[in-house]
């Protein structure tokens, strides 16, 4: 079963003799400065009057500073993750199929986004940004490392 | 279509079980500990449709990631997509740890449990679904 067309890999395939590692890094790069410029514009510009609704659930700024880092690791580690799961995944890359692997673990995400709505006092308006901008970041996310990957893959070749 | 369905539902069995037993049972306490990140229980068992929903999501996008490109490795493609989206899962609650004041101990018990959750879940469907293809043969 091939969902939404994309051309998985029914096949294991051998990452050793498909994965371009130069292609990869490149992609992860660029993966890693869109997420996090995207999160910053996203979540910390657009959604701060959301945010603020209930302060009790976030970090002061001061705080914040603090963990900064945690954000950094966090995001460089989704970045690299997600352009190891696009390389195995859509091993021809390509914009599109990426795209759509992006939109596949976005919806994984929507999942515990709505447990915590659930389990946490966190309001509708914060629910929808957070379903949304993931959404938009995995999807783009996702093409820009099919589109930096194709141009190497053997299958291109 | 069939296989695709079974392996959906047994999955979301199990996440939601699981779920049930980990954050619920076993971590109750710690959860305690940071009580004031949460809605009271009367008021979580009111949105309780919302945790149904969630995991009946993340089991059908499991599945659909799975059918769309792993199922031809069976259990050890769905365990290292349970591990690979796990460790997507545990990047969010760094960014998550960065932002809210969340109890350390609490995330890395969560993470714990969702290594097992997702790895359980590649097992279940990767033993489950089968390609076309190899359902024929």
């Amino acid at each position: 079963m091939k969902l939404f067309g994309l051309a998985g890999t029914q096949q294991e395939p051998q990452p050793k003799e498909i994965m371009d590692w130069k292609k990869f890094f490149i992609a992860f790069v660029a993966a890693f400065g869109f997420l996090f410029l995207f999160g910053f514009l996203w979540y910390a510009i657009l959604m701060h009057g959301a945010h603020q609704e209930v302060p009790a659930l976030f970090r002061t700024e001061s705080e914040f500073k603090e963990h900064f880092l945690w954000l950094v690791l966090g995001h460089v580690v989704m970045a690299f993750f997600l352009t190891l799961l696009c390389v195995r995944f859509v091993p021809a890359g390509g914009a599109g199929p990426c795209a759509l692997l992006g939109l596949l673990v976005a919806l994984v995400y929507e999942g515990p986004h709505l447990i915590t709505f659930a389990v946490q006092p966190i309001t509708t308006k914060i629910l929808c940004g957070w379903i949304v901008g993931s959404l938009i970041q995995f999807i783009v996310a996702g093409a820009t490392i099919g589109a930096v990957y194709k141009s190497s893959s053997p299958a291109t070749r | 279509m069939k296989r695709f369905i079974i392996a959906f539902i047994a999955a979301f069995i199990f996440i939601f079980l699981w779920g049930w037993f980990y954050n619920g049972v076993l971590l109750k306490d710690v959860f305690a500990e940071a009580q004031s990140l949460f809605r009271p229980r009367e008021e979580m068992m009111t949105l309780f449709h919302w945790i149904i929903i969630g995991q009946a999501g993340l089991a059908l996008s499991f599945v659909m990631i799975y059918a769309s490109g792993f199922a031809g490795g069976g259990i050890a493609s769905g365990v290292r997509l349970g591990i690979m989206l796990e460790i997507l899962a545990v990047s969010a609650r760094c960014a998550f740890y960065a932002t809210q004041p969340f109890p350390a101990k609490l995330l890395v018990l969560i993470s714990i449990g969702g290594f097992i959750e997702m790895i359980v879940t590649g097992v279940i469907v990767g033993a489950i679904y089968k390609p076309a293809t190899a359902q024929g043969s």
